[in-house]
Parts: structure tokens; sequence; C-alpha cells
């Protein structure tokens, strides 16, 4: 009887799943009223950026993207404070296999290219297709080789935690600069200069930056935080 | 102008960056800058309140785009309310733990202020916000500063509680992510006064999934039968003043999220009465639990939950004086419970396990404490002259004004329930000889924390005394909530004078 119900309501909700899914219907005209085409338009004539998910997510989205910042800076703390206790010094690490020389050489060959392209990405985050989230996730795979690579390599918690910080500060700073000076928070208060330059788009690239500065360190910070738990 | 709202999620976000920083310099502004943080939110709230009130409700843009393309803040009667009430008892959860940790574990009090303080921001801006993803954020915000604090202790209970608390959170706000999904996919938009306009354009079949969805990604914040098998573990598990702060400020976020969705978004309460059932079932499931349990804390945490039941089936009765009740009732919760939690944390101090025959005799040892235990008690069961008597007579006789006789007849058998389990604490607080095997070993309570009690004792015996003094909030907060009309065209026309 039990069974007979529960199959019965997950049919129920099967079929609304299904209707919903199997036709959702996305080029349907009503989608032209939306935000979408705003949304274009004023990337390109005011905001000045060529990348529109940028804009998007640093300007028109902006508070929310403060907001998942603040959600990795959350998970990042709270995996420190729970694995706390357990982390022990460098060198005892019982996680890892020792590297190979083939790895240990590599890695250090590709360890500043993998740096290079994660800073490249989260600069021309507002030109080219990334960002500071993807960037900042190329620079910690890059030191996540590092200490697969190396069983002594250590990074120093102090310095990413200041590094995080003050990125964080930043953000928050640039949104409170719009708010003092064109009166909202995290308003594009720069100049946008030309589409396409370097120097474009006003707050969107600094904010980004400092966005790709923060992803870096704190993925990081939780990389090294696992590995150093007791295995 | 005192402010503006964004400062009420911007200020906090920024001391959670910078409070790493100072703590490297001096080690006790970890615990000092969350407290001013948490006392200029409450005075910047209650300040915004009370302009709100006199002049109109303010909506706030973000980034400089109008609704709905950008993000707006909506600081009305209603948010207004329940932001002051929030930021309130973060502070006053903060006083009562500010000795928390203190010259032991310096890492661990960093990390549980940052918590806490988040947990506040983020309950602050689920209510503030105007726009269905940036709520999402503030969830997510809320769940993971949660389940850190669930975890804080890091033994095995508190991981398995943590554990069952991130999976829900995680399954449901997918759903909730769903759910936001569909909306967008239909009516092209995310900003909430927008969706309001537009929600009888949607399909049926795609505004029901999208409701199912909601309610399982909110319901879990706003602890509804049966996504709150997580609560009574976490409360448990979690620092005796957290537990105070899941039922005080999370839960009535919880709560404003899912009323917001159900009234203004699809705009269904009145018909549907649909809050009545979940509410009733949760109500009941939870009381009847609590009668059993054996350890204190658990036992609030089912009181808590069965508040939060109560309180939805006033909010499902869709009527003036039933949303007046809701209100009131949760005024009177996010006061009371954790008036309670942090009266029962300090009589079961130090222990792991919080019996209640552990309190056995405590009331000759700790006398004060013991009296503001039970001045809680009879304010929740709602005994005159108590806060609680005054909001569960609103209740009932907006029950009775729809002719819900079955509904006033449950209310009253839950509340002799509620009698008997609060009524055996207090026997065995006051009428046991105090028995040094079992209970526990008295302390000295803390200054901060007697004053964090004391205030709320004294809120509790104002409102108690003289119900006026908030009745004329909650009304307007009332009116707020029902005049979905007003919300939408408050939020659009802003956007309209920018198009022109």
């Amino acid at each position: 009887m039990k069974k007979a119900i529960v199959i019965f309501l997950l049919a129920v909700f099967g079929f609304f799943l299904a209707v919903t899914f199997l036709d959702p219907d996305f080029e349907a005209e009503r989608n032209h009223n939306g935000v979408k085409n705003f949304y274009l338009d004023k990337t390109v004539s005011q905001l000045k950026t060529a990348n529109t998910v940028t804009a998007i997510v640093v300007n028109f989205r902006g508070f929310d993207t403060l907001g998942e910042v603040t959600v990795l800076f959350l998970a990042a703390t709270a995996l420190g404070s729970i694995l706390f206790k357990k982390r022990h010094h460098i060198g005892d690490r019982t996680v890892l296999m020792p590297a190979s020389s083939i790895v240990s050489a590599g890695s250090k060959l590709i360890f500043p290219a993998i740096i290079l392209l994660g800073a490249y990405v989260f600069i021309h985050g507002h030109l080219t297709p990334g960002g500071g989230f993807q960037g900042g996730t190329i620079i910690a795979t890059g030191f996540l080789l590092m200490l697969i690579a190396y069983r002594d390599f250590s990074i120093s918690h102090n310095v990413l935690s200041v590094i995080e910080s003050f990125a964080g500060i930043g953000f928050v700073t640039f949104g409170l600069l719009g708010f003092m000076n064109g009166g909202t928070f995290l308003q594009n208060f720069m100049g946008t200069g030309v589409l396409n330059d370097l120097i474009s788009g006003g707050v969107i690239p600094v904010i980004y930056i400092l966005v790709g500065f923060k992803v870096a360190a704190e993925l990081t910070g939780l990389i090294y935080t696992i590995l150093h738990e007791k295995g | 102008m005192v402010g503006s709202p964004v400062l009420l999620i911007a200020i906090p976000l920024l001391a959670a960056f910078l409070i790493p920083l100072f703590g490297m310099v001096w080690k006790e502004s970890v615990r000092i800058v969350p407290g001013l943080v948490l006392a200029y939110l409450t005075y910047l709230s209650a300040s915004l309140y009370i302009e709100v009130i006199n002049t109109d409700t303010i909506v706030e843009i973000i980034a400089g785009w109008r609704p709905p393309w950008g993000i707006n803040l909506v600081f009305s009667p209603l948010t207004g309310f329940l932001t002051t009430i929030m930021t309130f008892m973060g502070f006053i959860v903060w006083l009562y733990s500010y000795r928390f940790k203190r010259n032991v574990e310096f890492e661990a009090a960093k990390k549980y202020f940052i918590f806490l303080m988040l947990l506040v921001a983020g309950s602050v801006g689920i209510v503030i916000t105007g726009d269905i993803f940036n709520q999402f954020v503030f969830i997510e915000i809320v769940g993971i500063s949660a389940y850190a604090l669930t975890a804080f202790y890091t033994g095995r209970d508190s991981a398995e509680a943590a554990f069952k608390y991130l999976i829900m959170g995680s399954l449901s706000a997918s759903a909730l992510l769903i759910a936001i999904i569909i909306i967008y996919s239909q009516l092209g938009t995310l900003n909430m006064a927008e969706i309001a306009a537009n929600i009888d354009n949607m399909n049926p079949y795609y505004r029901i999934i999208a409701m199912i969805f909601f309610i399982i990604g909110i319901g879990v914040e706003a602890e509804i039968f049966p996504l709150n098998g997580w609560a009574p573990d976490a409360y448990t598990e979690a620092p005796g003043p957290v537990g105070g702060a899941f039922s005080g400020i999370v839960a009535k976020a919880g709560i404003y999220a899912m009323v917001r969705m159900m009234f203004t978004l699809f705009d269904i309460a009145g018909p549907m009465k649909i809050l009545i059932v979940i509410g009733l079932i949760t109500l009941i499931v939870a009381e009847t639990s609590a009668l059993r349990q054996e350890k204190l804390k658990r036992m609030l945490a089912y009181s808590s939950i069965g508040q939060m039941g109560l309180v939805l089936v006033a909010f499902g009765m869709g009527t003036k004086a039933g949303v007046f009740a809701a209100l009131f009732l949760m005024l009177n919760h996010a006061i009371t419970k954790p008036m309670l939690f942090l009266s029962g944390s300090f009589l079961t101090f130090n222990t792991t396990e919080k019996y209640i025959k552990q309190i056995t005799g405590m009331a000759k040892k700790m006398p004060v404490v013991s009296i503001i235990f039970v001045l809680g008690a009879l304010a929740i069961t709602g005994f005159p002259p108590f806060s609680g008597f005054w909001s569960k007579m609103a209740f009932l006789s907006a029950a009775a004004d729809e002719n819900l006789l079955f509904i006033m007849a449950t209310i009253l058998i839950i509340s002799i329930f509620e009698v008997v389990y609060y009524f055996r604490v207090i026997n065995r607080l006051f009428f046991f000889e105090y028995d040094d095997k079992i209970s526990v070993e008295p302390h000295k309570p803390g200054f901060n924390g007697m004053i964090a009690l004391f205030v709320l004792a004294f809120i509790v015996l104002m409102i108690g005394f003289y119900p006026s003094s908030v009745t004329g909030f909650i009304d307007l907060a009332a009116d707020d909530l029902l005049n979905t009309h007003q919300y939408i065209d408050k939020v659009l026309q802003l956007g309209q004078t920018i198009i022109q």
C-alpha cells in the first residue's frame, strides 16, 4: 500500500517533470520581451564590454557574484575549520604517493605557463571567453600540480589568507565606491573606454581580476587543506 | 536618510573579509568587530524601518540598472519588520557568545564569529532581496554558514548532523535552481515583481511544477515536514547560541521566502490553502515528537519546528487577521525560542548530551536563569500575561473568523502537548532535589550572557503587558504582504521611469 502511494505520487510528479522538460519552448515569442535583448544591447552600447557574459556576471548581476564569492569564501573557511584539528606538518603527508621524476621535472616546466594562462584568462575576462572564476581555477590547478609533484612544496596559509581578504575587500570597496560616486552599489563609475580595448569596461575588468585572485587563493587553500589531512 | 538597505549586506561581507586581517594584528578584534557590525546593522535596520513606516517603501537598485534588468532590494514595512528582528537577535546571540572559546582556541573562535555574522547577513539578504536568483545566492550563504556551525565541534555526531543537513540543503538548493530555471525559461525574467505581474501568462503545467520545486527548495530552511529531518540533529549538535540563531533568524528567513513565493510570486495562498495542510502536518508531527524527547535541545528543536508549522497555518488562512497572527507568532517565537535556547545552554553547561534529567533541581543553584527559562516556556505555551498569549489569541480569533473549527480544535489540543513537555522540564527544574550524580555542576553564568537574557526577558514581559506596543507595526507589515499589486507597482514603476 505504502509503495503504491509512493509510486503513484512519483508518477504524478514524473508526468509534470516530463511535460516541463520535454518541451521547454525556449524559442517562443514570449522570450523576446525578457531581459535578454536589453542585456545584449546595453553591453555594447553602454558598458563597452565585448563579453556579454562578463557584463552580466560582473555588472548587471554583480550582486549575485559578490554573493557567490562569499559562498566560496565560506566554503573554504568551513573546510578549514572542520579539518583544522586534523591538519599536520608538511613532509608527513600520507595521502600522496611520491611522484615520478617525469612528473616532477615536467611540472616545473609547465607551472609558469599555467600561471600565465590563468592570469591571461582573468585579465582578458571582459574581452574573450573566460574570467575571474575560470582564471582563478586554472591557477589553482597549477598549484595542485606542484603539490602532487613535490611532497615538500609548501604554501603559506597566511599569504593565501591575506590575498583572499584583500581581493574580497577590494570587491566590496569598488561596490561602495560606486555607491558614493554614482549613487548605487556596484555601479560602473569609471570611464568605459573603447570597445575591445584591454582597458575598457570601467570597473568590470578590475572586479574580475580581483575575483580571479580570490578564487585562485581560495581554491589553492582548499586543495592544500585537503592534501594535508591525515589519510 | 541614515543609510541604505544595501549596506545591510555590504557591511557584513566587507567585515567578513576584513576579520582574518584584523585577527593577525589583534586577536580580540575577531570577536569585537562582528559585534560592532551587528550593532550597526540593528541600528541601520531600525532607523530605516522607522523611515519606511513614516514615508514610503524603499526600493533600492543595484549597479545602476532599474528593475527588471538589475537586482533590486525592497525595504518595505514587512521586510523592514523582519530585518529589524533578525539583526537584533543576531546582536543578542553575539552578546551571549562573546566569551565563546576566549583564550582557548583562536582559529575556531574566529571562524565561529565569521559564520555567525554571515548567517545573519544571509538571512537579511533573503528577506530584503527582490530577485529570485539573488535569494537563491543568499540561501546558499545561509546554508553554508549553517552547515559549518553545525559541524563546529568536529565530533562524530556533529559531523553526522552537518552531513545530513548538507545533503538535504544541497538537494533542496538544486530544486530551487530548477524552479528558477523553469520560471526564467517561461517569463524571461528573474525579478519577483515582474514574475508576479506576468505569472498568469505562464502555462499551468510549468507553474505547478515550478511551485513544487520552490516548496522543496525553500522548505528545508523553513523547516516544514518532511524536509526538516536535519533540524533536530543540527540544533542539538551546534554550539548552544547557534540553536537560538537557527530558530530566531534562519527559520524566519525561510518562512518569509515561502510566504513571499506563495503570496506574491504565485498568488495562490488564498484559494489553495496548501500552506494550511503543510503547516498542520508539520505542527502535529513535530509537537508529538517533542513529547518523547529526552534531550533538552532536541525538545526545543522540535518545539521550534512545531511553531513554524503554526506560523504557516496562520499564513495559510490568507486573511488579514491570519497574516497578522502569523507575523505576531513569528515575532514572539523569534524572541522566546532563542531565550529558551540560551538559558537552556546555561542550565546544561558543558555537557555533551544535554539530557533533560541533567537539569534536575538546578533552580536552587541557578535561580535567575531558571526563572528566565520558565518565563520563556510560559510565553511559548501561551500563558497570559506573557507575549505568546496574545499571538495565540490572535491566531485563534483569526481561525474563528474563518470558521476553521477543525484547526482551532487541533491547535488547542497541540497546546496541551506543549504544556506537557515544557512542564515536565519545569517540574524537574524546580520541584526535584538537586542530585550530584545526575545533575550538571552549576557554574556562574557570564555577565554578557545574563544581559542578553535579561533583554529578551524584558521584551517578552513588555509585549505581554503592552501588546499594543508592537501590534501597530505588525498591522502595517500584514497589510504590506497582502497588497501584491502595490508591491509590483512600486518595483516596476521605478523601471518605467528610466525607459521613458
